[in-house]
């Protein structure tokens, strides 16, 4: 929807703030009580959801312009979703992270971007990921693992890596390890290798929405050709641009996350531990296998009113508001391998806060992203976790160097690497 | 108008660059929609409160004391807020700095011995309630939910939640305190202003708490208050929230000394005798009628779909009309919840044989549909956290009270019905959700025994539907006069109105003085002006902080 439809919403936002907080229900304490990364930093009411509904509003209306301080309310915003959680605790006819993301995709249509995402997209185009890296190194990091070419064969299972994995050296081995596991398991899995393109998730959230579209496109038609029925990522990001954007392209694979898969493994018995980890570990939800990894239900109505006033949707609308993503596999994952303890932080599952990289937020504000990652660090720390482990590359970067930056040792890991161990 | 460079520099060099800004973007998501829970005034479509010169964070009672330093010299006018929830928070003329007090929310201390909080502007209900509770204590929350400040409702505005009975109103909790004058002085009252500490709002030491807070609070329009200790009350309950479940049907796993009851009545005579006799028994930790701000007819399926997280408002209209719903909805049509909180296991299980005593006398009974585990729990959370009462916009995105009773529960069971029928009358038209008239809620009892309820009906509306909005004016316009025609107290529909008008500024002064003047006791705001013409000479605060002149002679 473009922005001007969103009109209504900015006029129905109720201005509580609930947007700030995680639910209030949840809050257990005052210093892990923030939901909103981007209000916490920022400090000013404009960087809440609220405050976005406003100056949106007051763009549409024509009060106000295009200036260096909307750019930064604008962007400085990883799209965590946190606010629509909370929002949606009581309000069910508002959307503020489609909101926001609308207001994104409106200043990029506007011209007014940001360089340090110009830059990614320009590369994007030649290069096909977000990695600043040639295209041709995609597939560097499945070197030596015997693992089919989807490029020239087919499989029933394709294994994602997305540009973060594929490109990140330290962090190359957890791809490995998935798209291994997967093969030992007696999964017929194959890779696209150099022919797998950025999944243009990332893209999306900065506003960019025709690369998406392009990107969706170029990879419905690789799987297509491979006969390739499931989708299998480690990627959260990667993961939610499968599962909620690309069916509005017309994907209909379906689509697991790594976790997913190997929970369902480890249950069948295909997947058997040998080796116990002692180790006390916590779990960071990434916002878009969480909150943002609800399943995609299309929809195509309209507004209405009943009893008057009472504003509904035509036919019924699908609420995306964090209920239903994916927060029990990669638990149950954790709980099985032996040794592992899993203790909890306060802010989990669809009201966990957020790493720090999303939208762009990593590539455009250094400092922003890093603050909230250590924000994250400090919350995992105070558990007594000797490790944090996620399911996504991007948390796990950007909990790797916020943790380097504070020099307190805690170790980070993805699931998959721990099963690894036990294995 | 811009700031002169030369003021805006001064005022950027008090907080720091990253604390000040004059976008208009900026300004403008601290400018308030009218439409929206103005409280209580309007609703006026399409106006918004007007912006502010600047947007400031303080981050402590110094920098605030050289930006209020910085309005007197210059002239400027000043506006605190803390949480921002509705227009008193908001600028109301030209020439106006926005203080946004949300960087100052320390929890400064916890007294447990002496059961007091001392916090700043941005502490919210939630994160204060949340560190009491790991103490055993607990926090007063106002009605308006856990999102809100408590030292802006303790000292700015009326401060009533459904945890009066036990935990007093937000004024009554004020202990000492420290203000930024108008005129820039910092004072330092009750204890507090003796060196003491802060465990007493009156003394060793100058007392103001009548002072600052006038009728119903400072409304951002007497000085800035930057510290304030609160009393804290028993919790007895576990260090943390026990909260489970799937979004947003979140629930409370309290232990056993916890009961939350829905209470039904055969007639609203036997409602409020049930609420003295609750007050005389001493029982009861919350009381309330909360879950009719949904409506008689539609509260039953609203809490259906608020506990079973597949529901949507699309499920609304089938609920409603399901005999099941319709039959909980009529048992409830008398009703009010209480939460039962034991400080002992023999304290509960005398607790809710008094209540069962109280029910037996009064004919009245505990509604089993709202007992059944899941809702129960629920409710539970509900009243104890509050951090569910944006449910309150949850229909069209509006809604505002209107006919605000305040006195003993017969006040507001004599005339419940009439308010309910001549609501109902107006839902027929169109403007506001056809909810079935009575959207009438309010708490039960304030300290000291209790004694008194708070009624206030809601009508919900979109703010986005210029029909809806003006017709929901016209409602409450409607309102008003029906109140005087039946002799009904003053309504909460226009509480706000001597402060702001239609078009989003200051009264104008010859307007607020005749609604003044009309009031039952105008005495009171001639003793507010000749405080604010001793506190505050220079005029840094609106209209929110009502005054009136002398008659002339």
């Amino acid at each position: 929807m473009p922005l001007e439809d969103y009109q209504a919403e900015m006029e129905r936002c109720s201005q509580c703030s609930y947007c700030t907080w995680i639910p209030l229900d949840r809050i257990k304490s005052r210093r892990f009580a923030k939901g909103c990364p981007s209000v916490a930093y920022s400090h000013f009411l404009s960087y809440s959801a609220r405050g976005r509904y406003a100056v949106a509003l007051s763009l549409l209306q024509g009060k106000s312009t295009y200036t260096d301080r909307v750019l930064d309310i604008v962007y400085k915003c990883q799209a965590c979703g946190s606010c629509d959680v909370s929002c949606k605790i009581c309000r069910y006819n508002l959307e503020p992270l489609a909101a926001i993301l609308a207001l994104r995709a409106k200043l990029v249509q506007d011209g007014q971007s940001l360089p340090e995402h110009r830059v990614l997209m320009n590369h994007l185009h030649k290069e096909q990921n977000m990695m600043l890296k040639p295209k041709a190194a995609r597939g560097h990091w499945a070197e030596g693992l015997n693992i089919k070419d989807l490029a020239t064969e087919t499989a029933e299972v394709v294994f994602h890596g997305g540009c973060r994995l594929s490109y990140d050296a330290q962090l190359q081995k957890t791809a490995r390890t998935a798209v291994s596991l997967l093969k030992d398991a007696g999964v017929d899995v194959g890779i696209l290798g150099n022919k797998e393109t950025c999944c243009g998730s990332r893209a999306y959230t900065m506003g960019y929405r025709k690369e998406l579209t392009n990107c969706a496109a170029r990879l419905i038609k690789a799987w297509t050709g491979a006969g390739v029925k499931t989708v299998v990522t480690s990627c959260a990001d990667c993961y939610h641009g499968f599962k909620r954007r690309y069916p509005e392209v017309g994907s209909t694979v379906e689509v697991l996350h790594t976790v997913e898969f190997i929970d369902r493994l480890i249950k069948e018995g295909k997947i058997k531990f040998t080796k116990t980890i002692p180790m006390t570990v916590t779990y960071h939800d990434p916002c878009h296998l969480g909150r943002q990894g609800e399943p995609y239900v299309p929809w195509k109505g309209i507004e209405k009113k009943i009893r008057k006033q009472v504003i509904v949707y035509e036919p019924r609308r699908p609420r995306y508001n964090g209920a239903w993503g994916v927060y029990d596999p990669p638990r149950d994952v954790l709980k099985s391998i032996p040794g592992v303890e899993l203790v909890e932080m306060e802010r989990i599952r669809e009201y966990a806060w957020c790493c720090g990289a999303g939208a762009g937020v990593r590539e455009a504000y250094a400092d922003f992203s890093s603050w909230t990652a250590t924000e994250r660090i400090e919350e995992a720390s105070r558990t007594g976790a000797e490790a944090i482990v996620s399911a996504c590359p991007w948390c796990e970067r950007n909990f790797i160097d916020a943790a380097a930056l504070r020099g307190d040792g805690i170790k980070v890991f993805d699931v998959v690497d721990l099963v690894n161990q036990a294995m | 108008m811009a700031l002169l460079q030369e003021i805006y520099k001064a005022l950027e060099d008090t907080v720091g660059t990253q604390y000040i800004c004059d976008d208009p973007a900026v300004l403008d998501s601290y400018s308030y929609p009218l439409t929206q829970t103005a409280i209580h005034m309007g609703p006026f479509f399409d106006i918004y409160t007007p912006r502010g010169e600047a947007v400031l964070m303080p981050g402590n009672a110094k920098e605030v004391q050289a930006i209020v330093r910085i309005c007197n010299q210059y002239k400027l006018k000043l506006k605190a807020s803390s949480t921002f929830w509705s227009a008193m928070g908001y600028p109301s003329g030209k020439n106006t700095i926005q203080l946004d007090m949300r960087r100052m929310d320390r929890i400064i201390e916890i007294d447990e011995k002496n059961m007091f909080a001392v916090i700043e502007p941005g502490v919210i209900g939630a994160t204060l309630q949340a560190e009491a509770m790991k103490l055993g204590l607990n926090t007063h929350i106002i009605g308006a939910g856990s999102s809100c400040s408590p030292l802006a409702s303790a000292t700015s505005y009326n401060g009533a939640g459904p945890d009066c009975m036990f935990m007093g109103f937000g004024d009554e909790n004020l202990l000492g305190l420290e203000w930024v004058m108008p005129d820039g002085e910092i004072l330092r009252t009750g204890s507090l202003g003796s060196v003491l500490g802060w465990f007493c709002g009156e003394g060793p030491g100058p007392g103001v708490r009548g002072i600052i807070r006038g009728v119903v609070g400072a409304k951002g329009a007497m000085g800035v208050f930057t510290k304030c200790a609160l009393k804290l009350y028993p919790w007895p309950g576990p260090p943390e929230l026990p909260v489970e479940g799937t979004a947003p049907a979140y629930k409370a796993m309290l232990p056993d000394n916890f009961r939350a009851y829905t209470l039904a009545f055969p007639t609203w005579e036997a409602w409020a005798d049930c609420c003295y006799q609750i007050w005389d028994a001493g029982i009861g930790y919350i009381a309330h009628r909360q879950f009719s701000l949904f409506g008689r007819e539609l509260k039953a399926a609203m809490i259906k779909i608020l506990t079973d997280p597949t529901k949507t408002l699309y499920d609304l209209e089938k609920l409603v009309q399901d005999p099941e719903i319709k039959k909980l909805n009529e048992e409830m049509k008398r009703d009010f919840q209480i939460v039962l909180a034991g400080m002992t296991p023999r304290d509960i299980e005398w607790q809710d044989k008094a209540l069962d005593h109280i029910l037996a006398e009064t004919g009245g009974w505990k509604v089993a549909g709202m007992n059944e585990p899941e809702i129960r729990q629920w409710a539970l959370l509900y009243l104890i956290r509050l951090g569910h009462k944006n449910l309150n916009l949850v229909y069209g995105g509006g809604y505002d009270g209107c006919f605000g009773m305040v006195g003993p529960p017969d006040l507001g069971t004599t005339h419940v019905e009439e308010v309910a029928e001549f609501k109902c009358e107006w839902e027929r038209k169109g403007a506001i959700v056809d909810a079935g008239g009575d959207c009438m809620i309010g708490g039960i009892g304030g300290m000291g025994g209790g004694g008194g309820t708070m009624w206030e009906n809601f009508a919900h509306f979109d703010p986005h539907d210029k029909e809806s909005s003006e017709g929901t004016f016209d409602f409450f316009e409607a309102c008003s006069r029906f109140a005087r025609e039946k002799g009904i107290p003053p309504g909460m529909e226009r509480w706000n109105a001597p402060s702001r008008g239609a078009d989003g500024i200051e009264t104008p002064t010859e307007d607020r003085e005749n609604m003044l003047s009309a009031t039952p006791q105008p005495s009171v705001f001639h003793y507010q002006r000749k405080i604010k013409e001793a506190l505050d000479p220079n005029n840094l605060g609106d209209a929110y902080y009502m005054t009136l002149e002398e008659p002339k002679k």
